[in-house]
């Protein structure tokens, strides 16, 4: 169903119900007021006859008896009729009064049905005089009837007109939302610009404001995730290029060359390993991947495997805090080490010598830090906000580009935070904070 | 044929230097933009395979700025981007050829004696001078139809001076496309090729001109 029929049902009918409810109660008024004042006016005239009569007693005592003829008065045979009797006889009776209608009537009001016409008879007794007022009930209704239509067709029309007025008016005030929808669904799907050239009402802005930013915002990601795939693949094809060639100089050569070959092609696998390793790794931390496992890690026990992950032989000078044994992070293990690690990793590959890598953990009531220092050659300027950028590297690095990404992206989904400044020994100092559990 | 392999990735370039010396080719490397423009301006290098991604520089202004310097070398580009949009400009760059990472050594190698027989105006492989004929791609040499086996050295030499077309080459000149950086060369190294070649083609084939240096001779044509 169409906004526009949606709408107009909508404002019809409750338009329809309540002015149709409306005027019921009005006409139903209105009918009472009419019979209440014809009732009225009934006892009014037989009131007045009797009046009148009762001034001159002398004028009807004197001649009991019937009257003979009435007296013709000129008119119209309907309205009001009305007949006087003394005891029983009339005295007068207007003309065209029909004396079975009036006969006999009770007094006060009454309503009777003689020779299939109804009558209203209202009667008053005065002196000996009877005074009997009638009216013709098929009067009174046509009355009723043209005071109703009187009332009815106005309104009708008015009813009639302002749905007309609504057909258009809806459609006219849908007009930018149309215009809107003409406008999207020219669009194809990898059109991702803000939409502009429109003109909308002031209420629909927001709306129109709201998808456009969608827009970028779809638009920024889908543009970071190509960027990202097409980094990703030239990130595969150099270690797959060394792997290859070395394979082909393998079958070409013999001896020492080809064995030199092998070495070689197996360090090409090995990179390559990291590399994809590293993608899923970050894959997963960026994605909805669930890692709790229920495992505990606690601070110096994380700063210790990851030590042992990274320089399996030693390497790394480790400052432990011994308050830090049972302080628990509010991150899984494995992520913790891996965050870490990486740090360490990135330390010893930029690292002149053995022991030149330290590793500090510091406790504060909110969380741990893990500062890695090196004696490396540090970073520059613009080089602290690309660090972490994915795939960037320094011009000798060897590293996959994703060690640092990969720390971040643990760091902000849990809460925690990566700083990096130079250090010490001029070297880098990255520190890694990551939060404590709660107690 | 003497190579300059520009490439950042040292394990890609080891691989790279050994396939190509496998197969009978002088070559060299060097992994920065810089490097490669000094190798270029100042050593004698028959095609460089240039790598895109350069820590110092990116490939392609490198091979736009060795353009500008009117440096008309031959140059194989190795790329891992692989849209039209991108070898297109390249080519537009410069670069003489194109080649995707991976890459095949086979194709690779084909593809700069390809470079290196347009360079020398010649649409088939086999250099044939007179007598003799040469096929630089196989490593084939032919003396009036009768195969002639020579060492990589001699082989170099001999197409070497085909290439420079009776021109006069220096023992300076001759050595820079005969051995590549890594390798020491002994002063009498050069007169020792000459004198083998001299006897397996035959004394007229290789002219000495005095105080200048060596030519292909006019006996043998």
């Amino acid at each position: 169903m169409t906004l526009r029929l949606r709408l107009l049902l909508m404002i019809g009918i409750s338009m329809l119900l309540l002015w149709g409810g409306v005027s019921v109660w009005m006409l139903k008024g209105v009918e009472d007021e009419m019979k209440t004042t014809l009732d009225r006016r009934l006892a009014m005239s037989a009131n007045m006859v009797a009046g009148l009569m009762s001034q001159n007693p002398a004028a009807w005592a004197a001649m009991p008896g019937r009257v003979a003829t009435t007296m013709p008065v000129p008119g119209a045979t309907t309205g009001i009729m009305c007949q006087v009797s003394l005891r029983g006889e009339v005295v007068a009776r207007t003309p065209g009064a029909s004396s079975a209608a009036i006969d006999s009537a009770p007094l006060g009001y009454a309503q009777r049905v003689v020779r299939g016409l109804e009558w209203r008879t209202y009667t008053v007794e005065a002196h000996g005089l009877r005074v009997t007022t009638a009216d013709r009930m098929a009067e009174r209704d046509s009355l009723l009837d043209d005071v109703m239509a009187a009332a009815i067709v106005p309104f009708a029309v008015a009813l009639g007109g302002s749905l007309l007025v609504l057909w258009f008016g809806v459609g006219s005030g849908l007009l930018p939302l149309e215009r809107l929808r003409q406008v999207l669904e020219q669009r194809t799907p990898d059109t991702l610009a803000p939409i502009a050239g429109v003109k909308v009402p002031r209420d629909l802005r927001p709306f129109v404001d709201t998808l456009n930013t969608l827009l970028e915002r779809i638009g920024t990601a889908i543009g970071r995730e190509r960027r990202f795939t097409s980094d990703a693949a030239h990130e595969l094809r150099t270690p797959l290029t060394a792997i290859k060639t070395h394979l082909q100089v393998a079958r070409i050569t013999r001896g020492a060359d080809a064995e030199q070959a092998l070495d070689y092609a197996e360090e090409g696998v090995g990179r390559m390993h990291h590399t994809l390793s590293q993608l899923l790794t970050l894959a997963k931390v960026e994605g909805a991947f669930s890692w709790d496992d229920g495992s505990v890690a606690f601070a110096n026990e994380v700063g210790r495997l990851a030590v042992r992950d990274a320089a399996p032989a030693g390497g790394v000078r480790i400052e432990a805090n011994p308050g830090c044994d049972s302080v628990e992070l509010a991150v899984p293990r494995a992520l913790a080490v891996t965050a870490l690690r990486n740090l360490l990793d990135n330390a010893l590959r930029h690292s002149p010598g053995p022991d030149s890598v330290t590793l500090a953990v510091h406790c504060r009531p909110e969380g741990v830090d893990f500062c890695v220092e090196d004696a490396g050659p540090g970073l520059t300027g613009d080089e602290y906000g690309l660090a972490t950028q994915r795939f960037w590297r320094r011009q000798t690095g060897r590293g996959s580009g994703l060690g640092l990404s990969i720390v971040a992206a643990i760091a902000d989904r849990f809460g925690g935070a990566l700083a990096m400044a130079r250090g010490q020994r001029g070297g880098l100092a990255a520190t890694l904070s990551l939060p404590r559990r709660a107690v | 044929m003497r190579v300059l392999l520009i490439e950042d990735d040292e394990l890609i370039a080891h691989g790279i230097l050994a396939g190509l010396r496998a197969h009978g080719l002088i070559a060299d490397a060097v992994t920065t933009a810089s490097q490669g423009a000094a190798a270029i301006s100042n050593l004698h290098c028959d095609v460089v395979i240039l790598d895109l991604g350069l820590p110092d520089e990116d490939g392609a202004s490198l091979l736009a700025r060795i353009r500008a310097k009117g440096f008309a070398v031959p140059v194989l580009v190795l790329s891992a981007r692989d849209t039209v949009e991108d070898r297109v400009a390249l080519l537009r760059a410069g670069a003489d050829d194109y080649l995707l990472k991976p890459f095949d050594l086979d194709e690779l190698i084909a593809r700069l004696h390809a470079l290196s027989r347009r360079v020398g105006g010649r649409s088939v492989d086999l250099i044939v001078e007179g007598p003799l004929c040469l096929d630089p791609a196989s490593g084939d040499v032919r003396l009036n139809g009768n195969p002639v086996a020579l060492s990589r050295r001699e082989f170099a030499l001999l197409a070497a001076l085909l290439h420079s077309r009776g021109r006069v080459l220096s023992p300076a000149q001759l050595k820079d496309r005969l051995y590549d950086f890594s390798e020491e060369i002994e002063s009498n190294a050069l007169s020792v090729h000459i004198h083998h070649l001299r006897r397996k083609l035959g004394p007229g084939l290789i002219e000495t001109v005095r105080g200048m240096g060596y030519r292909f001779g006019s006996a043998g044509q």
